[in-house]
């Protein structure tokens, strides 16, 4: 067979390559135990090529997934080999020092041949909801002084090798972890998404050969880095920068998380530097990934494209070894997202100048608002775990005001716990999902609502709380915008009358008690002086804002009803203009 | 052997369509008149009137229509009013908080139908379980309803936490309602879905509740209005499930029919291309305003368990099962332009039925799609709808000339098939979506076209995306209706019945089964012939997903855990290529579909024999623009069963016209279909 491309046959390449990634998404999401998986989706699908080139990945996951498995694939290669590979074979895999994140993200691959050659890797990544260690459900807490303290470390173990399960190991496993049938579970649909992928590959290699497959993918990669290439060439060359921090790493208080982006731009190519952040903590904070970049470089170039190894050939990161980012075994990492998703708007932040019509303000920034509680069922004598993740207020745009309680930038179709399903399945009432008046920054286009999620406990257990993290760098206004209130966590126990702030992993509760968890609010764009005055007043009579902000942030004198005065608007706005 | 006649109407953005079957007489007949979107009752009755029936005779009536899902995206619907359980006042807007679309910094929440001020709590709680945790409090239930009195709310939607499970306190809801608000359309989550998940449940309801009164409004009066001029048979209606309902359902599930009117053409694709012995086809359909593609595999329409209306990253949930279909704005009527930096641009904005393109002579004063055909000489002006409405070619050269062509300083009939060309592009997204990006390859598949300007582009479409066969239905322009004529009648029941396998208790699960067949079969107009399909929704114990495992009556009667058990792992098995037969299984919930046989028509072939014989010949603009082709026209009706003749060719019929390319192929089916090959890809 010829291995010239025909313009149909690299149409049919190009969107079955992702369509594997999909559909290998889909049957993970549909047979997992997990709500991490089939809800919250933390998990991400690919194909790779034995030198850790990703040929595609799913779409819709976890964003600080983007392209993350290519080290795993070149360590992979180095520990075994090529010739080390056989069919049959399944890889399990976590450990820190290659794969940088929390230990509840499992990878899982597979090796495929065709016609006896290595040609790809089918790979799943998803967080299982525990991992033994000192915590379960979302991982621990930033407390964890080591990988040890956190759970089951796996380095690149065969836990099929040929086809022939290693029962020993097996044993280990499902003697040291919280929920066996869950996590196990997990595994066996990780290791089936895998195989529907190498499947789907054989299907599409046997009818197309190989030539023409790899040339299509070569001239897919080419393409994609071109259409990046072609957004950032239309911005004016120069180096970029901003600021910003988390309050501190969760272990030493007033000791802030500094983050840095100085982003260089020229003739097309993008460098990100994040020499300028913080170095590795004690605190279980650290990572070693590149996701903070490349999520905020997606964003801003082909963010509606499938992502594959060209879309970051334009681009270069710098984080030096050392750095929270390039952490170093045994740096603790199971709090290893908290920073990504203000990393990704602080390069977002730094790159408004050169592209002001597409940089947002500043979002809730926070991965949360995680709702972990946990306990023993007194009745059927069962653990459970309620899990779900409370999106928070998005910043205003330069067109239209942010959104509200939707998750960070770093989460993608991620969806919160029903409250009927988490009640179907835990001994919880969720007594409020509910936007928090006044929560978002004020601006021309005003941030998203930060949410309340209150939930109170019908039997007694234990909450973990995280700790503020944005309390002083706010989501921040962007021309001249405001910033929007911070989140955080609060309780009130049976007989109190008022919530007050929490932090802390495993606080115990009685039964009665209910917890607020509570997501910040998107900063505003422009200049709430030049919001139009009817906006205002339907944000009041929406009750997104109270009458006294109306007056207060935006200068709009609002009568009874709702009415809007608006001499008296005007006359109040130029005289606050005039300070 | 009584005169039965069966006639189905479509409703699309331009035309409305009717087909009838006589079936004594064995003939069809058939009738368009344009769309009139300020009364599309009127147009019915026009439609009606135009097709020369005696309405006396018509023994069924169905119909299909646009106007649940214009309404909802035109955001035409009633003020609607919504009340919730305390502290679930924001989860309509928060939904799952999800962003579909992970890099877009600009991504789009669905915008609420309901304002925050008209979604009003009230106290009261239920527990998972059903049981009452708190009752329902009348004073906080009297102020809400108080308000949206207050506001003049025409549509109330009423959605309780657990209502799906105990739906006492909603039912208390609904009666205050009724009582304090009686003209106001009222809709009751555990009555439109009977599932868990408060957001998607409360999606669907609102989005009944907001498209009630103007649907339902439709529904009765179309009713009335028949009955007027002398119906006397069945009115049924077409849902987005590929069955059909009674008025009194549509009345109270409008939602239901949300999109009622592609899905007919998608039924006779996979009833005629199984006829042929085409098992994967892809159905394509293009009207005025829109095309839409969707995938027949294996014999049968694909079916989505719910659907987002607007698209899944931005759209609202209804989570009732539906015929999956991919539509794209590209349709006759969507109009050429120019934008800002000086690019020729063909829709989204359509002329519509009114005023329509220019050649309609409706009033339009911009070039479509269509209007391009006229100047390429595709269409034929003194031949459209069987030489009953004369187009107007020289306003349409005009307008080309006018909008594009003059300022693009072009050739006009370059520019015409510029427009054409770009429309085609724009289409062959929508087939590909369906196929391709779905991991199909279309060669493998064959392209059936239907609606008005379906057989006009086809062609083309298939060529661009290396599709080697093409089927020219019977009707294409009535496709729709075709399809309608066949479908049987059809409800489908969901409820969550949440328990462990292995100690499934059966008396209860019958007792739900017993009373949801009774509402199934209630809602049934042809019960005789009803046939009643029950499925449980089965996962591994943790797991979120499930997979609906078809089971007997007989089954649930003697308990027979084993063989759900069994059939259970052998479905996963199947469809996952793994199963955990040791391990726990949970039932979730039970579905119900209550299908309605209708009596089987029996269509007549087409008289074999001879050859085809141009009835003229034409000029027309293909792929060279400088120079028109002298192309044999025939007559769809006069082509013979066996006959074949060759591209470059016209086939004329009444409502539509295909358009073949040199090196296009042709043969007539025996049952008159055109089957053609396509030139340079077969």
């Amino acid at each position: 067979m010829s291995s010239r491309l025909d313009p149909v046959t690299l149409e049919v390449i190009r969107n079955a390559l992702p369509a594997i990634a999909n559909e290998m998404a889909a049957d993970l999401q549909r047979t997992s135990y997990n709500m991490m998986i089939y809800e919250v989706r933390d998990f991400c699908t690919a194909l790779l090529a034995p030198n850790g080139d990703l040929v595609s990945q799913n779409v819709g996951g976890v964003s600080h997934f983007v392209a993350d498995l290519g080290v795993i694939v070149a360590d992979g290669m180095k520990r075994y080999g090529a010739e080390g590979f056989k069919p049959g074979d399944v890889i399990i895999t976590n450990h820190q020092a290659v794969a940088g994140q929390h230990l509840n993200n499992i990878v899982i691959y597979m090796p495929y041949f065709f016609q006896g050659e290595l040609l790809m890797f089918a790979m799943v990544r998803a967080h299982w909801i525990d991992i033994g260690g000192m915590s379960t459900g979302f991982g621990a807490g930033p407390t964890v002084a080591d990988p040890w303290q956190e759970g089951l470390q796996l380095d690149q173990i065969k836990i099929y090798e040929e086809g022939k399960l290693d029962e020993k190991m097996y044993r280990v496993l499902r003697d040291n972890i919280r929920f066996p049938e869950s996590s196990l579970g997990d595994m066996k649909s990780q290791m089936a998404a895998c195989r529907l992928g190498t499947r789907r590959l054989d299907e599409l290699l046997t009818k197309y050969g190989k030539d023409i497959v790899l040339n299509g993918i070569s001239h897919i990669f080419d393409e994609t880095e071109q259409k990046c290439r072609n957004v950032v060439a239309r911005l004016p060359d120069g180096v970029y920068e901003a600021n910003g921090s988390l309050d501190d790493d969760g272990l030493i208080k007033d000791d802030p998380v500094k983050l840095h982006a100085k982003v260089t731009v020229k003739d097309g190519h993008m460098v990100i530097d994040l020499s300028g952040c913080s170095g590795e903590r004690k605190a279980a904070i650290n990572s070693r990934t590149l996701a903070g970049a490349r999520v905020a470089y997606k964003a801003l170039t082909a963010p509606l494209e499938p992502v594959n190894e060209g879309s970051f050939r334009a681009l270069d990161v710098i984080i030096p070894e050392g750095n929270i980012m390039m952490a170093r075994f045994p740096a603790p990492m199971s709090g290893w997202s908290a920073v990504v998703p203000t990393v990704v708007d602080t390069i977002v932040a730094a790159l408004a100048p050169a592209m002001p019509d597409r940089v947002p303000a500043g979002h809730h920034g926070l991965l949360g608002g995680a709702m972990v509680f946990f306990g023993n069922h007194p009745q059927t004598g069962k653990r459970f775990v309620v899990q779900s993740l409370e999106g928070g207020g998005w910043g205003g745009r330069p067109m239209e005001d942010g959104e509200s309680g939707t998750v960070s930038v770093c989460q993608g179709d991620v969806r919160n716990g029903s409250i009927e399903g988490i009640e179907l399945k835990c001994p919880v009432l969720v007594e409020a999902r509910a936007m928090r008046a006044d929560s978002c920054g004020a601006g021309k286009y005003r941030g998203g609502l930060g949410l309340d999620v209150r939930v109170r406990n019908l039997v007694e257990g234990r909450w973990n709380f995280e700790h503020t993290k944005r309390q002083n760098c706010p989501p921040w206004g962007l021309w001249n915008g405001k910033a929007g209130e911070f989140g955080g966590y609060l309780m009130r126990l049976p007989g109190e009358q008022d919530f007050t702030p929490m932090r802390g992993a495993h606080v115990a509760v009685p039964i009665g008690s209910e917890a607020i968890v509570r997501t910040g609010g998107g900063g505003g764009w422009g200049d709430p002086l030049e919001r139009d005055p009817k906006a205002v007043q339907h944000d009041v009579a929406e009750e997104f804002i109270s009458a006294e902000a109306a007056l207060c942030d935006y200068g709009v004198v609002l009568t009874a009803g709702h009415k809007l005065d608006l001499e008296a608007t005007n006359q109040r706005r130029a005289s606050m203009k005039a300070k | 052997m009584p005169n039965v006649i069966v006639v189905a109407i479509d409703i699309g953005g331009t035309f409305t369509d009717l087909i009838g079957f006589d079936t004594q007489g064995q003939r069809f007949l058939q009738a368009k008149s344009l769309t009139t979107p300020s009364n599309l009752v009127q147009g019915i009755i026009d439609c009606l009137n135009k097709s020369g029936l005696q309405i006396g005779d018509i023994a069924e009536l169905i119909h299909g229509s646009t106007t649940a899902i214009n309404t909802l995206i035109e955001r035409k619907g009633a003020k609607t009013g919504l009340i919730v359980t305390r502290g679930t006042r924001d989860v309509y807007a928060i939904g799952r908080g999800n962003r579909p679309e992970s890099y877009n910094l600009f991504f789009q929440r669905p915008k609420p139908l309901v304002s925050r001020a008209l979604t009003r709590e009230i106290n009261g709680r239920l527990l998972a379980s059903g049981d009452e945790h708190e009752a329902l409090d009348p004073a906080s239930l009297a102020a809400a309803i108080e308000t949206l009195n207050a506001e003049g709310v025409e549509a109330v939607a009423v959605c309780l936490l657990h209502s799906y499970v105990n739906p006492t306190h909603e039912r208390l809801v609904g009666e205050a309602v009724s009582k304090a608000m009686p003209d106001a359309y009222l809709s009751l989550s555990h009555e439109i879905l009977r599932e868990y998940r408060e957001y998607e449940r409360m999606s669907t309801t609102v989005v009944n509740a907001y498209i009630g009164p103007k649907v339902g409004g439709y529904v009765s009066n179309l009713e009335s209005n028949l009955e007027k001029i002398g119906f006397k048979g069945n009115l049924s209606i077409m849902r987005s499930n590929g069955g059909v309902m009674t008025p009194g359902v549509a009345f109270r599930r409008p939602v239901a029919m949300m999109e009622s009117g592609p899905v007919g053409g998608i039924i006779a694709s996979a009833r005629f291309g199984q006829t042929l012995g085409i098992t994967d086809a892809i159905s394509f359909d293009m009207g005025g305003t829109t095309a839409k593609a969707s995938l027949v595999k294996d014999g049968q329409p694909t079916l989505a368990p719910g659907y987002y209306v607007g698209g899944y990253a931005s759209g609202h949930p209804v989570m009732l099962p539906m015929i999956d279909v991919v539509e794209v704005g590209a349709g006759g009527g969507s109009i050429a332009w120019i934008d800002e930096i000086g690019a020729l641009k063909v829709g989204p904005t359509s002329a519509g039925a009114a005023p329509g393109p220019i050649c309609y002579r409706g009033g339009g004063t911009e070039p479509t799609i269509t209007d391009a055909n006229v100047v390429l000489g595709r269409l034929d002006p003194d031949n459209f709808l069987g030489g009953t409405m004369k187009l107007d070619a020289e306003g349409a050269r005009a307008g080309v000339e006018r909008v594009i062509s003059g300022p693009l300083g072009m050739d006009v009939i370059a520019a015409a098939k510029a427009i054409v060309d770009i429309g085609v592009l724009k289409m062959s997204l929508a087939v590909r979506e369906v196929s391709v990006e779905k991991g199909y390859d279309p060669r493998d598949f064959a392209l059936v076209a239907s609606g008005g300007a379906g057989p006009l582009h086809v062609m083309a479409i298939a060529r661009e995306l290396y599709i080697p066969r093409v089927i020219i239905p019977l009707f294409p322009s009535h496709f729709s209706a075709l399809g309608m004529l066949l479908a049987d009648e059809r409800h489908d029941f969901v409820r969550t019945f949440y328990a462990d396998l292995s100690r499934l208790n059966f008396e209860d699960l019958l007792a739900t089964h017993a009373e949801m067949a009774a509402e199934a079969r209630g809602s049934l107009r042809y019960q005789g012939e009803a046939e009643l399909q029950t499925q449980l929704d089965i996962r591994y114990v943790g797991q979120e997903f499930t997979l609906s495992v078809p089971v007997e009556r007989a089954q649930l009667d003697a308990s027979h855990r084993q063989d759900i058990r069994q059939a259970f792992d052998a479905l996963y098995e199947h469809r996952y290529s793994h199963s955990s037969p040791d391990e726990q299984v949970e039932v979730v919930s039970i579905r119900v579909a209550a299908v309605g046989k209708r009596t089987p028509l029996a269509f007549p072939a087409v008289a074999a024999g001879g050859a085809a014989k141009p009835a003229r010949l034409r000029e027309v603009y293909l792929d060279d623009t400088t120079k028109p082709v002298l192309c044999p026209v025939y007559e769809r009706e006069q082509l013979p069963a066996g006959a074949h003749f060759d591209g470059p060719a016209i086939v004329q019929e009444h409502g539509t016209t295909t358009v073949m390319f040199v090196g296009d192929s042709c043969t007539v089916a025996a049952t008159g279909e055109l089957i053609i090959t396509v030139g340079g890809v077969a």
